[in-house]
């Protein structure tokens, strides 16, 4: 009778049912296709343009993208951060809930199945111009022996490969070449990945060596501060082996930042006083180099902001 | 606890039969469940291996002076000589009985079949073993316990060396142990282990948990005899010199690529392994490319990937033989008792535990590579499996002894083998044909590994499920981008009828009609090589097990 009283024979009655049950409860609770489907026509249906759309688990994105990728552009899947947007569309699983959702009640929540979904307001949102995205009415140059060298857009070409250790397939469809001969020597927008191997949606500007490759956007609407973030792409950042690369802003002529980023900064963010009337319109030149380029992979994501931005709408 | 009342039993003839019957039905499984599962990467370079070796073994039967030059064997063996060639000569076997006779259903299964009859031999060895070092019912259970392991039972599909070096090693132990008791056996000890040798690296540890387990059987056996008892053991180590004279022999003999130029080409082998590249591996989170590896890594994805019922079995197993080894141990020390039970002279738990644990702890140093995943320590399963029908054979015993007056008694052992194996056939039937996305209950199961970041597959296996989809998405035919599956492998889904022949492979993002992308973590690039390249982040299918997505597939816009 006594080893009946022990604990590891009633584990043997215990732990199988524990594990079926908890199998069952598993497999019972993933959402079926037709649950992504409904939530998804929801948000479709009352989605306005400043609206930000995620998923949580962080693994269901794939999903999300499935069902509402038509309406997510490559700047919402590689944003590097919130400011763009003014609401926030959660389809969750489980309860689970994005990094970026703010405390807080939701203002509506819905069911469709095992997927629900969530929306938030996120304020007002303080962006002016997004760079990334302006990147097209942009000049570049490439300064070689001093002189300044026009980098022509172009568009076209068929970019060949994919799979690991490529930041980017070139050509890209758009973008600004600098050397024909030296693919990776151009400006884009694209989306790379960063050393946390999250994707980025940013300007790839790629030093070609203590000469700078410059971009320059006229007429920019410069309010407060311009936030900058950027990053080296992952497989040629992360054994922290490659020089650093320099950063210039310059602001209607003036430097108003110079960085330095080193191999394990990760995907950095800066924050940096246009030193203009916030209603100002100017000159935003960004300047990239390094001493040894070698898979100096640099790419940028910026954007003017006002500081004081009221109610959301 | 309960006394030890189960303490071997020898095998017979009707033993053998029952091992023989596990084997057949395992195999008949496997093979029943193979062409649902996409070849993978590895498999993909044995198959070209066992190819080119399997012509090699027609050139040695049709000219046997010609195959035996070293401009030929070269030819034949340099492909893939990073490994050893037994399991790629048995795959490239299985594929000249395939050529000659058609016995199996797809080709792929004949180059796999080797691999699936390991395993099912690996039941009968294990089914053996348990019989001989506790009793059948230990044995039976163990053997069912080791078939309904998930992982293993993805690995035992493959053509691939993780599962014959399992039964290999397993083997070589078993020999060993019965080599202390009856030295003939060291012979056959010596012969497995040069078979190991030929099979796969890992059984170079092998000779160092003997001689650690042969010190703890001496140090017993010496005291034992100073103390007045009779000589129970020999403790001359027939078996290392078995081990010594004829691993060597069978290793280099067996390798005909070492036989010219036979030390650089040795070392060259030797070092490949000590100095091994580092692959991708997420855990947690995290994308390990590079050493130091959690130390943690092979304990929490045993953990999470072994049945929770089954493991506890294991280490109430280990609990319960532990606590009574070193009872025995310390009143034999003591001799506080004139009837003190003496230790039993092979020591076998300490074998056990140590082929259990050794292949675990070499993971846990932090520079051993992790990108095996569980495989890389499968030889410690067996054990553990042992471990767990010995626990099944004492609550049976328990049992028994508690209710001896009921009439249901007797049918004890079936209710509780099937009750102690349930969620290790539910958890098992359910992870085909995603082997190695299955997570058990103790992660959340696969949704709740993914949630955790736990790695969701590797080597690209998973292209097989897409077959359906990509008939029907591709009915004129057209080109996919890969990812993560090679060639060879998306050759053989062509040649096994899975995939037409006017369904290209493309390494251009840009030309394909259709993108994969196998969700690992360090492959989110291509994700974004693709969102870029194809102007969108949309895929148009998405694979998924348990709502976890597996791969996802994008359409070319510029080809639609």
């Amino acid at each position: 009778m006594s080893r009946f009283r022990s604990l590891p024979w009633w584990l043997v009655l215990i732990v199988p049912a524990f594990e079926l049950t908890a199998h069952a409860w598993i497999t019972a609770h993933v959402p079926a296709d037709s649950d992504w489907a409904a939530a998804a026509d929801f948000v479709r249906l009352q989605q306005l343009p400043r609206d930000l759309i995620s998923s949580a688990p962080e693994y269901t994105d794939p999903l999300l993208r499935r069902e509402l990728g038509d309406i997510v552009p490559l700047a919402m899947a590689g944003r590097s951060d919130d400011s763009a947007y003014e609401r926030l569309w959660v389809l969750s699983v489980g309860g689970s809930l994005p990094p970026e959702a703010p405390e807080g009640e939701p203002d509506l929540v819905r069911e469709f199945g095992r997927v629900r979904v969530l929306r938030y307001a996120l304020g007002r949102s303080p962006v002016l111009l997004d760079l990334v995205q302006a990147l097209s009415s942009a000049e570049v140059t490439l300064v070689q022996d001093g002189v300044p060298r026009r980098c022509p857009r172009r568009t076209g070409g068929v970019p060949r490969g994919g799979g690991l250790g490529r930041p980017v397939l070139m050509p890209i469809a758009e973008r600004f070449e600098c050397d024909a001969r030296r693919p990776w020597l151009f400006v884009g927008s694209i989306v790379m990945e960063d050393l946390a191997q999250r994707p980025r949606y940013c300007v790839w500007q790629h030093p070609e060596g203590l000469e700078p490759v410059s971009v320059r956007f006229s007429d920019v609407p410069l309010g407060d501060e311009l936030v900058f973030s950027g990053g080296i792409y992952y497989e040629h950042e992360r054994m922290r082996s490659g020089g650093p690369v320099e950063i210039g802003v310059h602001i209607d002529g003036v430097q108003r930042a110079l960085l330095t980023h080193r191999d394990g900064d990760g995907w950095t963010r800066h924050s940096i006083a246009t030193g203009a009337p916030t209603a100002a319109r100017g000159e935003v030149r960004i300047d990239v180099r390094a001493q040894d380029p070698a898979q100096r992979s640099f790419c940028w994501a910026a954007s003017t902001r006002k500081r004081e931005t009221g109610a959301a709408p | 606890m309960s006394e030890p009342v189960a303490t071997g039993q020898p095998t017979g003839l009707r033993d053998h039969a029952l091992g023989l019957a596990l084997c057949l039905v395992y195999v008949a499984v496997l093979l029943g469940t193979a062409s649902e599962l996409g070849l993978a990467r590895d498999e993909g370079m044995y198959v070209q291996a066992a190819e080119i070796y399997g012509r090699w073994l027609e050139l040695l039967v049709r000219e046997p002076s010609v195959a035996l030059t070293q401009e030929a064997i070269d030819q034949a063996f340099r492909v893939n000589r990073e490994h050893p060639p037994l399991a790629k000569l048995l795959f490239a076997l299985g594929h000249l009985v395939q050529q000659k006779y058609g016995l199996f259903a797809t080709e792929s299964a004949s180059y796999r079949f080797a691999g699936m009859l390991s395993a099912g031999l690996l039941l009968w060895l294990i089914y053996v073993f348990g019989t001989r070092v506790y009793e059948r019912m230990a044995g039976l259970f163990a053997a069912l316990a080791y078939a309904l392991l998930p992982r293993p039972f993805y690995h035992a599909h493959l053509d691939a060396f993780d599962v014959p070096i399992t039964l290999a090693a397993t083997a070589v132990t078993y020999a060993y142990h019965r080599s202390l008791s009856d030295r003939r056996w060291a012979l056959a000890c010596g012969g497995l282990f040069g078979l190991a040798l030929l099979t796969k690296h890992n059984s170079w540890i092998l000779p160092g948990i003997f001689a650690i387990h042969f010190g703890i059987v001496a140090w017993t056996e010496r005291r034992s005899r100073r103390q007045g008892e009779p000589s129970r053991i020999s403790l001359r180590p027939y078996w290392l010199l078995a081990l010594v004279l004829l691993g060597p022999l069978l290793f280099f003999g067996g390798w005909p690529f070492l036989w010219h130029d036979t030390f650089a080409r040795t070392r060259w082998y030797v070092a490949f392994h000590l100095k091994h590249d580092y692959y991708n591996m997420e855990y947690f989170g995290v994308n390990y490319f590079w050493p130091p590896f959690p130390m943690s890594y092979a304990w929490v994805m045993t953990f999470f990937t072994v049945p929770l019922t089954t493991l506890s079995l294991g280490l109430m197993g280990t609990a319960f033989e532990l606590k009574r080894t070193l009872r025995v141990l310390r009143d034999w020390l003591r001799a506080r008792s004139a009837v003190a039970e003496a230790p039993e002279p092979t020591q076998t738990f300490w074998l056990l535990l140590g082929c259990m644990l050794a292949p675990l702890v070499l993971i846990t140093v932090p520079s051993t590579p992790i990108f095996g995943g569980t495989k890389h320590w499968f030889p410690a399963y067996p054990f553990l499996a042992l471990f767990a029908g010995h626990a099944f054979s004492q609550v049976v015993l328990a049992v028994r002894a508690r209710f001896a007056q009921q009439p249901w008694v007797q049918a004890s052992p079936i209710v509780l083998g099937v009750w102690l194996l349930a969620p290790a056939w539910v958890e098992t039937a359910h992870s085909h044909p995603f082997g190695l996305s299955h997570y058990t209950v103790a992660a959340g199961g696969v949704p709740g590994a993914a949630a955790y970041g736990m790695n969701r597959q590797f080597w690209g296996f998973t292209t097989g499920s897409l077959a359906p989809y990509l008939r029907a998405t591709l009915p004129n035919g057209g080109t996919v981008y890969l990812c993560d599956t090679i060639y060879s492998a998306w050759q053989m889904l062509i040649r096994d009828g899975h995939i037409p022949e006017n369904i290209r492979a493309t390494g251009d993002i840009s030309q394909a009609d259709l993108a994969l992308v196998h969700h690992e973590k360090h492959f989110a690039e291509v994700d974004h090589q693709i969102w870029t390249t194809y102007g969108s982040v949309r895929p148009a299918h998405v694979l998924t097990y348990d709502g976890v997505p597996i791969i996802s597939v994008y359409q070319n816009p510029r080809r639609r």
